[in-house]
């Protein structure tokens, strides 16, 4: 029997690390289960889309078709936008929970569109997901803590230091071996079952093995901590007590009060005020003289103006032209808001190189395209097609074209990555 | 030419800061002998052991085992050695056998479990103990598991640890006759005990500790044989059991 199974199975015979690695393993598996539910879920929702979308288009197609009005077809029709998760972000959640990853949107203002999605419960966003991240960033040092604290003291508080000490193999060799098993069984006990999921969900090798190695790293920072703490020679205890501590400062205190700071430093809009703020611009519109309104939207959009003039009566083409407006009207906040977030998400992510925890985090929801630049890429997707919508609608309102059923299938189309 | 006994101790000289615990210790065991070395608390027992087990370096002198200095090659020394601190402490989660086999994995020598439990036997450790886990061995049954190790490492240096103390006199008897025993085999035995009446028992000389170094030296049979009150008197050891 080599030394190593000779290590197992005293560490094994242990009911308390035996338990320990037994409830890591559910813990890390009911994570991956809970993600890979949500991201199935997720899969699911966007592939109903198409069958959806087809009969709410048949529904208004039906309608429009009657009056061949562009207007209608533009107000009345919604067009699909989707955020496919990618293969890992079964792993790490991250924004997908409380960012919109559907978007129907209408050739009308956007800016509404889009915000409308911040209204979210803060509450409910405050904890997170229970996924593999959290499992990984917050719960694996506390095993790491158990399993690591009394690695030294508790031979000395047995009696069996001096013993092993004394032994030709039994001094730095038997800390070492007995170290690298634990930190073995803690990283086995979480990559085994991430690797599983990660085949299971397509996950790219490079990837897989980048995350294994974060993994990995992660471990070794805590390990390391423990091992810092076991120098000092204090009881186990006393080692326990003071790595509790140094979970709770590093995992919970120091990123809470950062990300205060943070908040504080770099102060952004609500989403929904951009929203709110848009609607206003909308609403005020009615009270516009009309003229003032296409004015207003052919200097910006020259290649319509030379549209005929509106009548006396409601036509699309000034409802559509002043939800525009109502969108340059808050082209500066958007700017702003968007800039403010990347500005946090920087420093957020500054903050992991000082914070593991921290930085571990960023570095999943990266590698999980779950992340605030995930969202900005989706939201810009969704722009750029909003743009098209607009193009597409605007060649029959503005001039004045008939719209008819067989138009819908003209359209575009949203395409899931810049790609297509 | 004689030849270099395995614990051989001159002039040695070791402080803990600024201050010193051993002042010029001599002290040689040969082969297939035992020495037991007394003395009062402080006076440079455990030091002694430290030394030789490569714990503690000196400052002054030359100690080796087997020729090995520990203080510049302990792992080397320590292959040479098997030590029995005062409480043998193991592991209660593993049986006789599972310790044993792990003590000497530990230290670089696997054997059979045949020969593991042949081993037990001869340190007297009943065959039903053999596969229990040590949670309810007394001290006696985990010194005797300790004893086992020993014996299946054929080491030349056996280095004991009070282990005596908290021994009943049935389980003192029992331990001295093993470790004449081992003593037999050419081992060097060196015992740090504060017991007089069982370094008479079992030893062959007396090593007297007193301000760090030998006050006296006396065999313990012949016709230069130690006289105990005398030496109680003197040193004021062993007192409990010479006042029974």
């Amino acid at each position: 029997m080599s030394l190593l199974a000779h290590e197992l199975r005293l560490l094994l015979r242990h009911r308390l690390t035996v338990a320990a690695l037994a409830l890591l393993a559910v813990l890390t598996i009911a994570a991956l289960a809970a993600g890979m539910a949500e991201t199935s879920r997720q899969h699911a929702a966007i592939a109903a889309i198409p069958a959806a979308q087809a009969e709410d288009i048949a529904a208004v197609a039906d309608y429009v078709d009657q009056s061949k009005d562009a207007g209608s077809a533009a107000y009345y029709s919604f067009h699909p936008t989707w955020d496919a998760p990618a293969p890992l972000a079964f792993a790490a959640l991250g924004m997908r929970d409380v960012s919109p990853y559907m978007l129907r949107v209408r050739a009308l203002g956007l800016e509404a569109q889009i915000y409308d999605g911040d209204t979210f419960n803060p509450e409910l966003a405050l904890p997170g997901r229970f996924d593999f991240a959290f499992v990984l960033v917050f719960l694996a040092p506390l095993f790491v803590i158990a399993l690591f604290h009394d690695l030294v003291s508790s031979e000395r508080e047995a009696g069996r230091q001096r013993t092993l000490d004394a032994l030709p193999n039994g001094g730095k060799a038997l800390w070492r071996r007995r170290t690298a098993l634990r930190f073995a069984l803690v990283w086995a006990t979480l990559a085994l079952p991430f690797t599983a999921a990660a085949l299971i969900e397509g996950v790219a090798l490079p990837t897989l093995l980048i995350v294994l190695d974060l993994i990995a790293a992660y471990l070794f920072f805590w390990v390391g901590i423990a091992a810092l703490v076991g120098r000092l020679q204090w009881s186990s205890v006393a080692n326990a007590a003071t790595l509790a501590a140094t979970w709770l400062v590093l995992v919970l205190v120091v990123p809470t009060l950062a990300n205060v700071a943070i908040n504080r430093a770099i102060p952004v809009d609500q989403g929904a005020e951009i929203a709110l703020a848009q609607r206003e611009a909308v609403n005020g519109a009615w009270e516009i003289p009309r003229e003032q309104t296409m004015r207003r939207f052919y200097a910006s959009h020259p290649q319509w103006a030379d549209s005929p003039p509106l009548g006396t009566e409601f036509h699309y083409k000034w409802y559509l032209a002043f939800h525009q407006n109502g969108d340059a009207s808050v082209a500066g906040r958007v700017q702003a808001y968007r800039a403010g977030l990347e500005a946090r998400d920087a420093a957020g992510r500054a903050l992991g190189w000082l914070l593991p925890s921290v930085g571990v985090q960023a570095l999943l929801t990266r590698l999980a395209q779950t992340d605030l630049t995930a969202q900005l890429a989706y939201q810009d997707r969704v722009r750029a097609f909003h743009a098209q919508l607009r193009d597409f609608y605007y060649a029959y309102l503005f001039r004045d074209r008939p719209f008819g059923k067989a138009d819908f299938a003209r359209a575009p189309r949203f395409k899931d990555t810049p790609d297509g | 030419m004689t030849e270099a006994p395995p614990i051989h101790i001159d002039a040695l000289t070791l402080a803990y800061g600024t201050h010193r615990v051993l002042d010029g210790l001599t002290l040689s065991v040969p082969a297939g002998s035992i020495t037991a070395l007394l003395g009062g608390n402080g006076a440079g027992k455990s030091t002694t052991l430290a030394a030789l087990l490569g714990f503690a370096k000196a400052q002054s002198g030359t100690i080796a085992v087997c020729g090995v200095d520990p203080g510049r090659q302990p792992d080397l020394a320590r292959k040479r050695i098997a030590y029995l601190p005062e409480n043998v402490a193991l592991y209660e989660h593993l049986t006789a056998v599972e310790n044993a086999d792990y003590l000497l994995a530990l230290s670089g020598e696997r054997q059979s479990k045949a020969a593991i439990t042949d081993a037990l036997a001869a340190a007297g450790l009943q065959d039903r103990a053999w596969d229990q886990r040590l949670g309810g061995f007394s001290k006696g049954m985990r010194q005797k598991v300790a004893i086992a190790v020993a014996l299946l490492r054929q080491v030349p240096v056996l280095l004991l640890d009070e282990p005596t103390s908290g021994l009943d006199p049935r389980a003192t008897a029992d331990f001295n006759a093993l470790v004449s025993a081992v003593r037999d085999r050419g081992t060097a035995v060196l015992m740090v005990t504060h017991d007089l009446l069982s370094a008479a028992d079992v030893a062959d000389s007396i090593a007297f500790l007193e301000g760090g170094r030998v006050a006296e030296a006396v065999p313990a049979s012949g016709p230069d044989r130690f006289d105990i009150r005398a030496l109680h008197a003197r040193f004021q050891v062993g007192a409990d059991r010479l006042a029974a």
